[in-house]
């Protein structure tokens, strides 16, 4: 068993102090950042990345990481709580979670829920563990062909799964390679949109546009809904006593949404593109097809709570396998997560993970200690946790775009990407007022330069269009684009049939 | 947990712990770069973080280099404070050097130089030259070596050339204008077929590429494709070098094929524009050093590196010598 010898190295990478202290580091940041509304976890990785710098790149890793599936954690209590969702993959569980909580079972709700997310996280790191490093030979039949397929896939599915709004992302992903084609030109060395200033030769640096649009832009929609002034209704849950803990039937009821949840996230999860968001949408509406009183669902029905909490956990650990494998992000934070790896000198790709085994396998073992810090910190620590929802946003919204800026400063120092940050602020805002999609902007612009070098590396090869249909690898993933734009296109011709045969 | 919590004691724990994170990355983060007097003089240099520019991507022969001084450097307490390392790729090098340029008067920037650092100059309109900035030293050269997949029907540099003739083969090297493009121009000029090159930006892709048989041959460095001729991943067909490598003793140098290419990639150090004589003079005394121990020792024996040590004025007298002859060899090839 070889991939049980690297899974035993990998622990014993986690396991030394300082990536366990990294470890419990980002575990609570990732708690705090899911707790609170209007900072999501690619915020969050984006705000902490300068930190990493001058750190050994597994203890980084092992802590970014963290952060991305501790927010999945954390965001689960105020849905439960006060029906906000503090993360965009905690939307589903509030359909569910706070009536449970209107019912004063806050307290079993949650319990469940980390457990759940605990048993996903671990069926998903399972699944990690044996195909990661057969997804990684795999890829090695990929060449730029492929590469930039893979990358167009990843768009595609954003688009798609953005549905009736499918051209408001287009357009998203479209401003995101306009801004990538800023800076060198690849292959001449001259100069694009530089307009002669120094600043913009490295190109449009992705942080200070991730932290724009997912940190400041997102604060601002926030109080535009005026979500500020509300009083929110708030449940206390105990900490301690019997009405904490749930009942055999609740148990028993969980464990089928648990292990469909597990599988459906983790599949999600790795196709690139859709990620935890996705995830716990579509098991929520599994777990309503499924189950035998579905009009139980909205009312507090375990199930809708308990499914896509498991699912959302699994997808992030799913979307792990394009990152470590191909260098190809699934969703907004990995896209941020592999920004980093360039970041940290490491060359995302098939090879990493035999070329730096320390990295990928210390990363995979630190994920199953994390996934037990979590679930402990969940069950133990929710009450103090559900306090942050707490603060006023008086005093929330200053002290996080303070971090924003002087965490963008700190990258490179330079004031010029601080108002690239704050104006991508201003339009992540109006980008998520009018529906656009500001995840499908920064992929895009992290992707952008890729899907050009690939391109024109392929077109080089084959002189022509034929590279993309001689290579069989190239054609499977020629014929998944074409399914991608068919699929939208047969299921709302079904649609419209079927509310024709309803009238 | 059964009182709940006083508004200050939540500030403390919320907002708190990640305003305090902060006081300590600026603590950490806020020396590079910004602002500032950083035109230090000698006597107490180094005070800041130094930011080592690498003008390509992660796994390249450059990126490798420049690793393997940054932990010389600190491992040996020959630098006391932080070192970041940035990779800056594109356009040949001219992102990461034109970042390096706009560093004017800063001793705390710092980048180390590869072929394109004189190609990429002739090739683009960029504001800077190899002599722009303050030379410390050059430390190697560094040779090529093609390599074709492990199960590739040429076993050797004739049967490619033959196969090369009837139907031109993808070879792949790092950026454009740059010494393994003219590796590969030259090879194919004196051998007599057509170029098909495919420029990448970092040698990980590059690698793939030719896992994946999108590419049938790649120029590269040793340093980075060695482990996958040892692993058996890969065949070497021949060397750029004037003599055998001592790793792989069976490839044949281009010289004993017939052919007469004379190019090289140097391996050095230069700080960014301007920086003040006592800095250099610090940095040259400390890159002394730095060449002396055993890991450095190790390093040039492990990729293969000749050992080629100028200094200062005499490093930037052989840029320019050398950018000359690039020249000429790239205008008679037709690239320029």
């Amino acid at each position: 068993m070889d991939v049980f010898a690297d899974l035993i190295y990998g622990f014993s990478v986690a396991l030394s102090p300082v990536n366990l202290l990294y470890l419990a580091i980002g575990v609570l940041v990732g708690m705090v950042v899911g707790v609170m509304p209007g900072l999501g976890a690619s915020a969050g990785i984006a705000i902490l990345l300068p930190l990493t710098f001058s750190m050994d790149p597994t203890s980084a890793i092992v802590m970014l990481a963290a952060i991305y599936y501790g927010a999945m954690f954390g965001g689960t209590i105020t849905s439960v709580l006060i029906n906000t969702p503090g993360e965009s993959s905690t939307i589903a569980s509030t359909f569910d979670g706070y009536p449970l909580a209107q019912q004063g079972r806050a307290g079993p709700a949650l319990v469940l829920c980390a457990v759940g997310s605990f048993v996903a996280g671990t069926i998903g790191l399972i699944l990690l563990t044996v195909l990661a490093p057969a997804f990684a030979r795999l890829a090695q039949s990929f060449g730029p062909s492929e590469t930039f397929l893979v990358v167009m896939i990843g768009l595609l599915t954003l688009v798609v799964i953005a549905g009736g709004k499918w051209r408001y992302g287009v357009i998203s992903a479209l401003f995101g390679f306009t801004l990538a084609t800023v800076g060198v030109d690849l292959g001449s060395g001259d100069q694009r949109y530089t307009f002669g200033s120094p600043e913009l030769i490295t190109g449009i640096n992705f942080i200070p546009v991730a932290i724009g649009l997912f940190g400041i832009g997102e604060l601002l929609y926030t109080l535009h809904q005026g979500e500020h002034t509300e009083e929110r209704g708030f449940f206390r849950v105990s900490g301690r006593g019997p009405e904490l803990w749930p009942k055999r039937e609740d148990w028993s009821e969980s464990g089928g949404p648990m292990a469909r949840g597990s599988l459906l996230g983790f599949v999600v999860g790795v196709i690139p593109g859709a990620g935890a968001t996705v995830a716990s949408l579509m098991s929520y509406s599994l777990e309503k097809t499924v189950s035998q009183t579905p009009e139980r669902f909205g009312k507090g029905a375990l199930p809708g709570l308990v499914g896509p909490e498991s699912s959302n956990n699994a997808a992030s650990t799913g979307s792990m396998v394009p990152l470590l494998t191909l260098g190809i992000p699934g969703s907004a934070s990995t896209a941020v997560l592999l920004g980093a790896f360039l970041l940290w000198g490491l060359q995302p790709g098939p090879l990493l993970m035999t070329q730096n085994p320390e990295f990928a396998w210390g990363l995979i073992g630190s994920m199953y200690l994390g996934n037990v810090m979590l679930v402990v910190l969940n069950v133990f620590a929710i009450p103090l946790f559900a306090n942050i929802a707490r603060i006023p946003a008086r005093i929330m919204v200053p002290i996080v775009i303070v971090l924003c800026v002087v965490g963008t400063f700190s990258v490179n120092g330079s004031i010029i990407e601080t108002w690239i940050m704050l104006g991508c602020g201003v339009i992540g805002f109006f980008m998520k007022l009018y529906g656009y999609s500001p995840a499908a902007t920064v992929i895009a612009l992290v992707l952008g330069p890729l899907a050009e070098e690939t391109l024109r590396q392929s077109l080089i090869i084959s002189g022509g269009l034929s590279i993309f249909y001689t290579r069989s690898m190239s054609l499977l993933l020629l014929i998944i684009i074409g399914l991608l734009i068919a699929a939208p296109l047969a299921l709302s011709i079904y649609r419209r049939r079927s509310t024709r045969d309803d009238r | 947990m059964r009182r709940s919590l006083t508004r200050r004691e939540i500030l403390r724990l919320g907002g708190g712990a990640l305003a305090g994170a902060y006081t300590f990355a600026l603590a950490g983060c806020g020396a590079h770069g910004g602002g500032g007097s950083q035109s230090a003089s000698a006597e107490n240099y180094p005070q800041q973080t130094l930011n080592w520019t690498i003008a390509f991507g992660p796994g390249g022969g450059n990126d490798i280099m420049s690793r393997q001084l940054i932990e010389i450097l600190q491992k040996n307490d020959l630098y006391t404070e932080n070192i970041v390392a940035t990779n800056l790729e594109g356009g040949d090098g001219a992102r990461g050097w034109g970042f390096l340029y706009d560093q004017k008067g800063n001793s705390y920037h710092i980048s180390s130089t590869s072929g394109s650092f004189m190609t990429t100059p002739l090739a683009a309109d960029t504001p800077w030259g190899p002599t722009s900035f303050t030379p410390i030293g050059m430390l190697a050269i560094d040779d090529t070596l093609f390599i074709v997949k492990e199960d590739s029907p040429y076993d050797s540099l004739e049967e490619f050339v033959a196969a090369a003739k009837e139907e031109p083969l993808p070879i792949g090297g790092i950026a454009t204008i740059n010494i393994d493009f003219i590796m590969a121009e030259l090879l194919s000029q004196q051998a007599g077929f057509e170029l098909k090159y495919v420029a990448f930006n970092d040698e990980g892709e590059m690698i793939s590429a030719l896992v994946s048989e999108a590419l049938d041959m790649i120029a590269s460095n040793p340093a980075e494709v060695l482990g996958l001729v040892e692993s058996g991943d890969a065949k070497a067909l021949a060397f750029s070098g004037k003599e055998r490598m001592r790793s792989l003793p069976d490839v044949p140098t281009l010289d004993e094929l017939g052919y007469n290419i004379d190019v090289n990639t140097p391996r050095g150090v230069v700080l960014a524009p301007g920086v003040n004589k006592g800095v250099q003079q610090w940095w040259i005394d400390t890159m002394k050093k730095a060449i002396k121990t055993p890991a450095w020792r190790q390093y040039l024996k492990e990729n293969d590196l000749i050992e080629k040590v100028l200094w200062g004025a005499e490093f930037e007298d052989y840029l320019t010598n050398t950018q000359a002859k690039l020249k000429r060899t790239l205008k008679e090839a037709g690239a320029l």
